[in-house]
């Protein structure tokens, strides 16, 4: 009771000590102007953020409205950073307007993320006051938050004294006050997610599907733009609703798809759909999940969702690492699985493991106009692009290095392929015959290959493909060649880091158990996506969204049976698997209602 | 159809000659029993002077489907086995109209492309019967040294037309980047010439080859691919060479990690992984290579930080600009385990700090500031 009383009193002790500060999350204002919200990076730099992405032209400024209690000369900071440090004025600068004045700190200047000091300002008493972001650069300045403080005082850089001190002073409460109850929770609304909402919520289970983007699709969104690949396998019907076109990687033609697969998912009544909301903790007990919490990403908003069976089809396993799921991530060395091949020999499968993996795209493109276009100087985008021209970008786009980590340093590997793309357009526009070009579009969304792969009772590799090895519990089946991606630097060094190569392994058929779409030690969690159960060069097959889908689909008609019974993922290819194979073949065709039979 | 069928009437007697060999005096070479001269197209060095024996293989090619061509060795005077060629005739047919190729080409002990010699009676030509230029043999040079060309993947008729999606196998790929490749990879105008020298270079023969070759792989072999410039016979040898081999020659294995691709570069260091423990002085000129070395390489080096004499880590305090964040983060962390730090160490430290030029200065003023 001690301790408790203490925390009390320290918590209310700051808030005495922060009864005159105001913090204000840049990816609450009121209007966004032309700035984006993302999300991507939230684990790793602590929130959402505002960033200007305006291809070279300044956005549009975001605004919001504030009341102060009371008036005062106030101390401001924006949490921000110089994304490009180096010899250059910073590429995403910017400037803060609080009422009629412009503080005349130019942000986005400092190293890391952290605390800027934009100035002070006098505030009038209970004065309702606007702010605004104005760009100057239309180069992804970015803002996380600002903040007023009478007490020259920065609050903290260090990533767990900031969540500390944000949850102070927000008086944000341990746990999310809103506690919502489903049949089935699915996390991450790519294909994979998609499809697994789907498949349950036609079983009649009560799903949520909880996705930190406007719109659904992941990879084959239109914020993205990469086209689904693969087979339709056992679950055409399903993946039918929620595919793309045949269109070129970066194609506009994505939006069409879009909007067949947003509809396609909310005309489900049973599918509680959570756009801009992003998992930030699962907790398990007894290997079993328990709840994922979730934030609104823009409001701060936050959600608990409990339910006996989850689905982690968030791309990076985050589910499943919250929760304690075993994983691995990188290369497995060429002894682990068997999974040589001798054309490729280590740029196919290390002789040691080390942790290297298939990179990330940032997909863009540009158009031709009629009258000349320019384009600012980038000296900052020129030491990655060098002397690299180029007016589109297509899969080849694509960067990883082995100190990278596709998920703790996903933005620092975007910022790389932002200068790659701005330094080589740049470079483009050199040539007369480019003069009418502009960027037409340029992703700042990072589209993943690959990162943490959850592990099951079967791990899926590229000898499986090799052999179209059958299973019992083969639900998910590809024909797709086996294509494993490497950076062309590695084999020259004057080559772009930036640019990679395909591998290809032209294999019969294969087929993906069900065993390596639910967790090995977490007891009800599946998975489905680049993040199911297999090796570095397994998934070089299925990794793409067609196959991923029907995994998604898979788990669903999965967890209707794990519902029906009241059992666990595992219990399924255990007790229930002709009941489960007999569903998934029963469903690949729409019933007859009742009335026309 | 009369294209057919005049195709057709041209192209029977060149699969006999095709089948049966050459009836005219082929290429320059057909007749030859040495090889005193660089082959024309060549990615190997070639010292001056060099005279090769040609002896014949048991082995053959097939270049098309019912025609064979014989596949020589080309070995020096100490009998010890340098390429393999072979000199080629293929009918080459595109909307019906048939030509024959002629070329000789040579691949390399391991079955990868090497070079080839074109024949001054007959030259190639492209689809208008233009004769190739110069430029368009460079062309296919560049073409035949890419292993991994779009045309492995692509059956001739996927290339003249548009496939449909259906039948597309690619990548995240299609046609609008497989468009733009195949045009940029091969000779304007001569696409089936170069579809068929493709996969003759690269075809199955490139697996018996090597076969070939590894069942007559001795020591003597090896260090002459060690110390070759090519970078398959440099990681072939590494491969092979066992943990001897590897202290028999380091001085050649430390010069490779300096000078070698980054792939060699990352095999070499990952086989040396037990050295930087074991002995640590002889791995001392791998450290001196850390500013030279590509980023990949350096972070497997990196590694084995804690391994490194006390001299080795001071000298990296100097060097901190060519580490990447996360490379300078390892660092910080392997001295913040160390049980001391010596007093150059942090005056190189906060000499970092306080540079505006150094793009991660604020990683080193943050861990200044925790240690002050």
């Amino acid at each position: 009771m001690k301790h408790v009383l203490t925390f009390v009193c320290i918590v209310f002790s700051s808030f005495c000590l922060l009864a005159q500060d105001l913090l204000i999350e840049a990816e609450s204002f009121d209007n966004p102007g032309g700035w984006v919200v993302d999300p991507q990076f939230v684990e790793q730099m602590g929130s959402p953020y505002l960033n200007a992405h305006g291809m070279g032209q300044p956005v549009e400024n975001a605004s919001t409205r504030v009341s102060f209690k009371k008036s005062g000369t106030y101390h401001v900071w924006v949490r921000t950073m110089n994304w490009v440090p180096g010899e250059w004025e910073a590429p995403g600068r910017f400037q803060l307007k609080v009422g009629q004045t412009v503080l005349d700190t130019v942000l986005g200047t400092r190293s890391g993320w952290g605390w800027q000091y934009a100035g002070q300002v006098k505030i009038g008493k209970k004065q309702a006051l606007a702010i605004e972001l104005q760009d100057l650069t239309g180069f992804n300045g970015r803002c996380d938050a600002i903040y007023f403080s009478t007490k020259k005082g920065a609050p903290p850089s260090s990533l767990k004294k900031l969540a500390a001190w944000r949850q102070a002073v927000t008086a944000e409460p341990n746990a999310p006050e809103e506690v919502k109850a489903y049949d089935l929770v699915v996390v991450g609304g790519g294909l994979a997610g998609c499809a697994a909402s789907i498949a349950a919520a036609e079983q009649g289970l009560k799903v949520a599907l909880i996705h930190d983007r406007p719109v659904l699709g992941g990879n084959a969104s239109e914020e993205i733009r990469v086209h689904t690949e693969g087979i339709y396998g056992n679950f055409e019907r399903i993946l039918k609703k929620i595919d793309t076109k045949h269109y070129p990687n970066g194609s506009a033609e994505a939006k069409l798809d879009q909007q067949k697969r947003d509809n396609n998912v909310k005309s489900y009544d049973n599918i509680d759909l959570f756009l801009n909301w992003r998992a930030y903790d699962a907790v398990s007990e007894n290997n079993s999940i328990q709840y994922v919490d979730a934030r609104q990403t823009m409001t701060g908003e936050r959600k608990r969702f409990i339910a006996p069976y989850f689905v982690d089809s968030t791309g990076d396993g985050w589910i499943g690492f919250w929760a304690g799921a075993e994983f691995s991530y990188g290369r497995e060395s060429v002894d682990t699985y068997g999974e040589y091949w001798e054309e490729h020999g280590e740029l196919w499968s290390p002789k040691e493991a080390d942790n290297a993996v298939m990179g990330s795209s940032v997909l863009w493109g540009s158009t031709d106009t009629d009258s000349p276009q320019s384009f600012p100087e980038v000296p900052w985008a020129l030491p990655v692009a060098k002397d690299y021209a180029e007016i589109n970008g297509e899969w080849q786009w694509e960067f990883s290095r082995n100190d990278l980590s596709q998920i703790d340093d996903a933005e620092e590997i975007r910022d790389h392929m932002l200068r790659a793309i701005y330094g080589s357009f740049y470079n483009a526009k050199k040539d007369p015959a480019n003069k009418n070009r502009k960027l037409e579009w340029v992703s700042y969304l990072v589209g993943k290959r690959e990162s943490r792969r959850l592990v099951g009772d079967h791990i899926f590799t590229f000898n499986d493909a090799k052999q179209g090895r059958k299973f019992p519990d083969g639900v998910v089946m590809e024909k797709r060649a086996v294509d494993v991606h490497y950076q062309t630097v590695l084999e020259d060094e004057k080559n772009p880091d930036f640019i990679s190569e395909a591998l290809f392994y032209r294999a019969p058929k294969y087929y993906i158990p069900y065993r390596s779409l639910y967790s090995k030690n977490i007891r009800n969690l599946f998975m489905a996506g680049r993040n199911f159960s297999c090796s570095h060069a397994g998934l070089g097959g299925p990794r793409v969204m067609l196959t991923t889908g029907q995994m998604g689909a898979a788990v669903g008609y999965a967890a209707s049976l794990c519902k029906k019974y009241e059992v666990m993922p595992r219990d399924i290819y255990t007790a229930y698997l002709d009941e489960y194979l007999n569903l998934i073949e029963e469903q690949k065709y729409e019933k007859i209602p009742p009335s026309k039979k | 159809m009369i294209r057919i069928a005049l195709g057709l009437f041209f192209l029977v007697p060149l699969l006999c000659q095709a089948q049966l060999g050459p009836v005219t005096a082929f290429s320059d070479g057909a007749q030859k029993t040495s090889l005193d001269v660089r082959p024309e197209f060549f990615v190997l060095d070639w010292k001056k002077g060099t005279v090769l024996d040609i002896v014949e293989t048991p082995m053959t090619i097939m270049v098309d489907s019912v025609g064979t061509q014989k596949i020589n060795l080309l070995q020096n005077k100490k009998r010890e086995p340098v390429l393999y060629s072979s000199n080629i005739v293929t009918p080459v047919c595109a909307d019906g109209d048939c030509k024959l190729m002629h070329i000789t080409l040579y691949w390399t002990l391991l079955g990868d492309y090497a070079g080839f010699d074109r024949s001054v009676k007959e030259p190639l030509t492209k689809h208008d019967h233009d004769e190739f230029l110069y430029a368009d043999y460079w062309k296919l040079h560049e073409l035949l040294q890419d292993h991994n060309s779009i045309l492995k993947r692509r059956r001739i008729d996927e290339l003249v037309t548009r496939p449909k999606p259906s039948e597309m196998e690619g990548v995240d790929a299609l046609s609008g980047a497989t468009v733009k490749e195949v045009k940029e990879s091969v000779v304007s105008g001569a696409l089936y010439s170069c579809y068929v020298a493709w996969h003759l270079v690269h075809g199955k023969i490139k697996e018996e080859l090597r076969a070939y070759t590894v069942a007559r792989q001795n020591q003597d072999m090896l260090l002459r691919m060690l110390n070759s410039a090519n970078t398959n016979y440099q990681m072939y040898a590494l491969e092979n060479l066992g943990e001897e081999g590897y202290e028999a020659h380091f001085p050649r294995i430390t010069e490779l990690f300096r000078s070698g691709i980054p792939l060699v570069r990352s095999f070499i260091i990952k086989n040396l992984a037990d050295a930087f423990a074991r002995s640590p002085s002889i791995m001392q000129p791998f450290w001196e290579a850390l500013p030279h070395i590509d980023i990949n390489t350096r972070s497997l080096l990196l590694q084995h930080i804690d391994s490194a004499p006390d001299a080795t880590v001071t000298a990296i305090s100097t060097q901190l600009g060519v580490l990447t964040k996360n490379q300078l983060i390892q660092f910080l962390s392997h001295l913040e385990d160390r049980k001391s730090v010596s007093g150059e160490i942090w005056e190189n430290l906060r000499r970092f700090a306080a540079s505006s030029k150094e793009k991660n200065a604020y990683i080193v003023v943050q861990f200044l500031e925790d240690h002050s």
